[in-house]
C-alpha cells in the first residue's frame, strides 16, 4: 500500500517500517485507511511540530509559562482541526479533522482544570460521535465519489462568520471581567453537585438520550419490505 | 492550573471557534459536513461555559454541569440527526441539503 | 309572589317561547295548550302583584319609588362621562300604571290565545306561531316592569321583532312580507329617536334609571331645549310604535297578519306601548311643556286623521286599524294635557273592546274567507252570536252609555276642555262623533242588509265556541271595563277609590273620577246622532252613501288615497332615499369592494406571487438569513451598550 503513495521511495521505506513493522500484528482496517492515518499523521506532524517547537523554546525563554504553552498548542490544534473540517474536500478527512479538533478542546478542560469534562469530551466526542458521524458517511455516500463542493452561498457564509466571530470576540473582550483567576473542581464536588442539585434535569437528559435514539431508529428504519422495494424501484426509475 | 491565563483568552477562542462552525454550517452541502460544523459550534459554546465555571463560578460551577448536559444533548442530536439524514438518502439518494428543497411554493 | 317578583312575568312566556320554538313538534297539539297555561298562569300572577300592590297603597305607605325593584347589576361600565361609573341595573318597578298594563296585557293576551286555538285550526306552522305570541307576551310584559329605560327599549325592540314575526306569519304572501318589512322600518325611524332620547336624558342624569331621570328633571337638571329635543326624540319612538302621524302608515298594513294578532299586537297591547312610555314619563313632559303640547296636537291630528279614514276604508280590518290609530290619538291628547289617569284609563277600555272587535272581524273573516265589507251583509242570520258581540263592542267605541269606551272617552273630553280649551275639544268631540258614524257604517255593511256576495255568505258559519268564549269574556269586560273609574266600583274592588285614584303620574294627586253632566249629555248625544248619521247614509243598499261620494269627488278621492301619505312616503323613498341609495351603491361597488376589499386582496397575491420565489426551499439560505439577523441584532445590541 505504501508503495502505491506519491512518495520517495526512501521515505516510503521508512514509513513503512515505522507503521507497519515486518510481522507487527496488522489492524483489520481497509486499506483505503492506511492512506488516510498516514497522511493525517503527516499533516498532524507538519502542523503541529513547528508550533510546538515555537512554544517550547519561548517556554525555554521564559516568556511563556507552561500552562501557556498548552493553551496556545491545544488553540493551534482546535483552530486548525477546525479550520480542516469546514475546509476540506474529502468527506472523511474533515470527519477526521473534527477529531482533532475535539481533542484540543478536551486538552483546553483539562486546561480549566475539569478533568471529569475532558474525559467525557475524549470518550463521548473523539469516540462516540465520531464514530456515528463516520458510519453516516459511510451510508449516505455509496458512491466512491466523494462530492463536497460546498454551496454556492460560501461567501456570505464566510463574511458572516469572520463578522460573527469578531462581533462575539469584541463583545467577550470589551466585557469588563475583573480579572478573575481559575480554580479547578474537584470530582467529588462535582458529582455531588450534579446529582443533588441536578438530579431531576440529569434523570431528563438520559429521557432525552433514550427518546432520541428511538426516534432515531424509527426515523431511519425500513418501512416495511415490500414498500421499500416499490420504492426502490420506483426511486430507480 | 490556568491561573495565569486570562479568561478573555478561552472567550476568544470560543468566539473563533464558534464563528468557523457557524461558516461551515452555511457553506457546507453535505448533511454530514453541517453536522460536523454543528459539532464545532456546541464546542465553543462548552469552552465558553467551561471557562466561565472556572473564572466566574468556582463555587457553583452550573457552567460546568450545563457543558455536560450539552454533550449529553449533543449526542443525542447527532444520533437523531443522523436518523434523519439516513432517511433522507434512503428517499432521494442524496444527502445535499440543497438537493432538498421541497420547502417552498 | 308580591311585586319583587313581578319578574317572574315575562320570565314565564320567555322560557316557554324558547322552549315551544324549538321543540314544538315534540309534543301534542304543537304545545298550544302549554303556552296558554303559561300565560293564564302569567294572569294569576299579576292579579297577585295587583293585590300586593293594593294592600301597600291602601296600607298608604306606597309612594312612587318604593317599588323600585333591583334584581341584579346588569352591566358596570367604568365611563369617565357622567359619575365615572355606567351602572345599568336589571330593575323592574311597579305603580299603578304598571299593574293596570299587566292586567291589561295578560288577559287579553290570554284571551287571543285561546281564541287563536280556534282560529288558526289546521294553519301551518301552527306551534311557531303559539311560540311567537309567548314570545311576544314577555317583551310586552318586561316592557311595562322594566324600571330602567335601557331596559325598556331592549323590550321596546322584541315587542317589534314579534311584530315583525306576526305581520309576516303568512310570508308567503308577498303582501305580507312587505307589511312586516314596512311595519318594522317605519317603526325603527321612531326607535332611532327614542334610543337618541334615552342616551341624551341619561347624559344629564347619569343613569338610566327612570325614577332617577325624572327626579333630575323634576329638579331642573336639564336644560329647557335640551329636555324639550330629548322628549321630543322619546316622543318619535312612542309614536312610531303607536302608530300617531306621520308614523301610522303601517298599522292598516300591519292587517296582513293573522287577525288574533291584530286583535292582540295591534290593537290593545304593542301599540299602546307608546302610549305607556309617555305616560311613564309625564312627570318629565310636565317640565318640557313644549314637547307635551307637540304630543297634543300630534294626538289630535291623528286622532282626525284616522276617525275620517275610517269612513272609506273597505276591508274590514283596515276600518278598525284606522280606528285604533283614533284611538291612540285620544290617548296621546290625554297625554298631551298632563292626564296620565284619561290616557291610562281609555287604554285600559280601548283594549278591551277593540280586541272584541278584532276577534269579531276574525271570526267573521274565518267564517266567510272575505274581508272587504262591500261583499259581505246580513251575516247576523248567519252569525248571531258574533253579531251580538261585535255590536256590543261597536257601542263601547262610540261611546255609548254605560260602555266602557263612554266613560273613559268622557275623561279625555273632559280634562281636554280643561287643559286646552274649546279649539282642540270642539275638533276631538266631532272626532267622537265620527268614531260613531264609522263604527255604524262597519257594523251595518258587515252584518246588516242583504249580502251582496252569495258565495260568501252561503259559506258563513257561526264560530266555534272556543272563539266565540274569549270574545264574550271580552265583550263582558268592555260592558263593566269603565265602572272602575267610580269611586264605589273602586272602593268594593279593596283599593281606595276609582281609578283616577290609584293611576295617576308621580307627583300628582290622585283625583276621584267627576262626571261632567254637559261633557256627558253632549257626548252621548252626539255618538247617538253619528248612529243616527250612520243609519241614514249605510243602512239598505247605502244609496245615501253614493250620493254623498258624488258630492265632493275630490274630497273621496284624498279619502280613499290616505290623504296621500302613502305616496309621499313613497315618493320620498323612490327619488330622495333611493337615488341617495345609488351614490352610496356606486361607492360600494367601485370604491369600497373593487379598490378597498377585492384590490387589496389582489394586491397581496400578487405581491405574494411575485414573493414567493425568495422561498427557495433550501435550508441552507434559511440559515444564512437567519445568520445574518444574528449578526444585525449582536450589533444593535453591541451599539446600545
Amino acid at each position: 500500500m505504501i508503495e502505491r503513495l506519491p512518495l520517495p521511495a526512501p521515505l516510503a521505506a521508512l514509513l513503512r517500517r515505522a507503521f507497519f513493522p515486518e510481522g507487527s500484528f496488522r489492524l483489520p482496517l481497509p486499506a483505503q485507511l492506511d492512506r488516510v492515518i498516514i497522511y493525517g499523521g503527516l499533516v498532524a506532524g507538519a502542523v503541529v511540530t513547528p508550533i510546538l517547537l515555537v512554544l517550547i523554546v519561548l517556554l525555554v525563554l521564559n516568556v511563556l509559562t507552561a500552562p501557556e504553552l498548552v493553551f496556545w498548542l491545544a488553540s493551534a490544534v482546535i483552530i486548525g482541526g477546525a479550520l480542516g473540517s469546514v475546509l476540506l474536500k474529502n468527506i472523511v478527512h474533515a470527519a477526521l479533522s473534527l477529531v482533532m479538533t475535539l481533542l484540543g478542546v478536551a486538552a483546553i478542560f483539562l486546561l480549566l482544570g475539569s478533568e471529569f469534562l475532558a474525559l467525557v469530551q475524549v470518550l463521548v466526542y473523539g469516540g462516540g460521535v465520531t464514530v456515528l458521524l463516520l458510519f453516516g458517511l459511510m451510508l449516505t455516500n455509496a458512491t466512491d465519489d466523494p462530492i463536497v463542493s460546498d454551496g454556492a452561498q460560501k461567501p456570505f457564509a464566510f463574511l458572516v462568520g469572520i463578522a460573527l466571530a469578531g462581533i462575539l470576540s469584541v463583545a467577550l473582550v470589551d466585557q469588563i471581567w475583573g480579572a478573575p483567576t481559575a480554580s479547578t473542581v474537584a470530582f467529588r464536588e462535582l458529582g455531588a453537585r450534579l446529582y443533588r442539585d441536578f438530579g431531576l434535569p440529569f434523570e431528563i437528559a438520559s429521557l432525552v438520550l433514550v427518546i432520541a435514539l428511538i426516534g432515531a431508529i424509527a426515523i431511519a428504519r425500513r418501512d416495511r419490505p415490500e414498500d421499500t422495494e416499490d420504492t426502490a424501484m420506483g426511486d430507480g426509475a | 492550573m490556568a491561573g495565569d491565563i486570562p479568561m478573555e483568552n478561552f472567550l476568544v477562542l470560543s468566539a473563533i471557534l464558534f464563528g468557523i462552525g457557524f461558516y461551515g454550517v452555511l457553506a457546507r452541502r453535505s448533511a454530514i459536513l453541517i453536522l460536523v460544523s454543528v459539532e464545532l459550534m456546541l464546542a465553543a459554546v462548552t469552552i465558553n461555559m467551561v471557562a466561565f465555571a472556572a473564572y466566574l463560578d468556582p463555587e457553583r460551577f452550573t457552567g460546568l454541569i450545563f457543558a455536560i448536559f450539552v454533550i449529553t444533548v449533543a449526542a443525542a442530536e447527532v444520533g437523531r440527526a443522523l436518523g434523519i439524514v439516513l432517511r433522507l438518502f434512503r428517499d432521494r439518494q442524496t444527502a445535499m441539503v440543497d438537493e432538498a428543497s421541497d420547502l417552498k411554493w | 309572589m308580591g311585586m319583587e317578583q313581578v319578574w317572574l312575568l315575562p320570565a314565564i312566556p320567555a322560557v316557554l317561547f324558547a322552549l315551544m320554538g324549538l321543540f314544538n313538534r315534540l309534543v301534542p297539539r304543537r304545545g298550544d295548550f302549554i303556552v296558554i297555561l303559561g300565560m293564564a298562569a302569567v294572569v294569576v300572577l299579576s292579579f297577585l302583584v295587583l293585590l300586593d300592590f293594593q294592600g301597600s297603597f291602601k296600607d298608604g305607605h306606597f309612594a312612587p319609588g318604593d317599588s323600585n325593584f333591583y334584581s341584579f347589576s346588569w352591566v358596570e361600565i367604568d365611563t369617565g362621562v357622567v359619575d365615572d361609573l355606567l351602572l345599568i341595573e336589571f330593575s323592574t318597578f311597579v305603580d299603578g300604571i304598571t299593574v293596570l298594563m299587566l292586567a291589561v296585557v295578560s288577559i287579553v293576551t290570554l284571551m287571543v290565545m285561546v281564541y287563536s286555538v280556534g282560529y288558526m285550526h289546521g294553519e301551518v306552522r301552527y306551534g311557531w306561531y303559539f311560540a311567537v305570541l309567548s314570545g311576544f307576551g314577555a317583551a310586552m310584559l318586561m316592557l311595562v316592569v322594566s324600571g330602567n329605560l335601557l331596559l325598556l327599549y331592549l323590550s321596546w325592540e322584541a315587542v317589534g321583532l314579534a311584530s315583525y314575526l306576526l305581520i309576516g306569519f303568512y310570508w308567503e304572501r308577498q303582501t305580507a312580507a312587505e307589511a312586516a318589512k314596512k311595519a318594522f322600518i317605519t317603526t325603527r325611524i321612531g326607535d332611532v329617536g327614542l334610543l337618541i332620547g334615552i342616551i341624551l336624558l341619561w347624559r344629564g342624569a347619569g343613569s338610566f334609571d327612570i325614577q332617577e331621570i325624572i327626579h333630575f328633571a323634576e329638579g331642573g337638571g336639564y336644560g329647557e331645549t335640551y329636555l324639550t329635543v330629548a322628549m321630543l326624540m322619546l316622543f318619535a319612538g312612542a309614536a312610531g310604535k303607536s302608530a300617531q302621524f306621520p308614523f301610522h302608515v303601517w298599522l292598516p298594513d300591519a292587517m296582513e297578519g293573522p287577525t288574533p294578532v291584530s286583535a292582540l299586537i295591534h290593537a290593545a297591547t304593542m301599540v299602546v306601548a307608546g302610549v305607556y312610555l309617555v305616560a311613564r314619563m309625564m312627570p318629565v313632559f310636565d317640565v318640557a311643556l313644549v314637547a307635551r303640547d307637540v304630543v297634543l296636537y300630534i294626538g289630535l291630528t291623528t286622532a282626525a286623521l284616522g276617525a275620517t279614514l275610517g269612513l272609506v276604508t273597505s276591508d274590514i280590518k283596515r276600518v278598525l286599524a284606522y280606528s285604533t290609530v283614533s284611538q291612540l290619538g285620544f290617548m296621546f291628547v290625554a297625554l298631551g294635557v298632563g292626564s296620565v289617569t284619561a290616557a291610562m284609563f281609555h287604554l285600559f277600555t280601548h283594549a278591551f273592546f277593540k280586541s272584541l272587535l278584532f276577534l269579531g272581524s276574525g271570526s267573521v273573516i274565518h267564517a266567510t274567507e272575505e274581508q272587504v265589507v262591500e261583499t259581505l251583509g246580513g251575516l247576523r242570520r248567519k252569525m248571531p252570536a258574533t253579531t251580538t258581540l261585535f255590536v256590543i263592542g261597536s257601542l263601547a267605541l262610540a261611546g255609548i252609555v254605560p260602555l266602557a269606551g263612554f266613560w273613559s272617552k268622557d275623561e279625555i273630553l273632559l280634562v281636554l276642555q280643561d287643559g286646552a280649551g274649546f279649539g282642540p275639544f270642539v275638533i276631538l268631540a266631532a272626532t267622537a262623533a265620527l268614531t260613531a258614524i264609522y263604527t255604524t257604517r262597519l257594523v251595518l255593511l258587515t252584518f246588516f242588509g242583504e249580502p251582496k256576495d252569495q258565495a260568501a255568505y252561503d259559506h258563513a258559519h257561526e264560530s266555534p265556541a272556543v272563539m266565540i268564549l274569549p270574545m264574550a269574556l271580552l265583550a263582558l269586560l268592555a260592558v263593566i271595563a269603565g265602572f272602575v273609574a267610580l269611586d264605589p266600583v273602586g272602593k268594593a274592588l279593596g283599593f281606595t277609590g276609582g281609578i283616577g285614584e290609584v293611576v295617576f303620574t308621580q307627583g300628582h294627586e290622585g283625583h276621584a273620577f267627576k262626571l261632567d253632566p254637559t261633557i256627558a249629555i253632549g257626548a252621548t248625544l252626539s255618538a247617538l246622532a253619528g248612529i243616527v248619521i250612520g243609519f241614514i247614509y249605510w243602512s239598505g243598499a247605502a244609496e245615501r252613501a253614493v250620493r254623498a261620494r258624488q258630492w265632493s269627488p275630490e274630497f273621496h278621492d284624498l279619502l280613499v288615497n290616505r290623504y296621500y301619505i302613502d305616496h309621499l312616503y313613497q315618493f320620498v323613498i323612490d327619488k330622495v332615499v333611493l337615488g341617495l341609495a345609488t351614490v352610496v351603491a356606486y361607492f360600494d361597488r367601485w370604491v369600497v369592494n373593487e379598490t378597498g376589499v377585492d384590490g387589496s386582496a389582489q394586491g397581496i397575491s400578487f405581491a405574494g406571487y411575485r414573493l414567493k420565489f425568495f422561498q427557495t426551499g433550501r435550508i441552507p439560505n434559511y440559515a444564512l438569513a437567519m445568520a445574518i439577523g444574528v449578526v444585525v441584532l449582536a450589533l444593535v445590541a453591541i451599539g446600545r451598550t
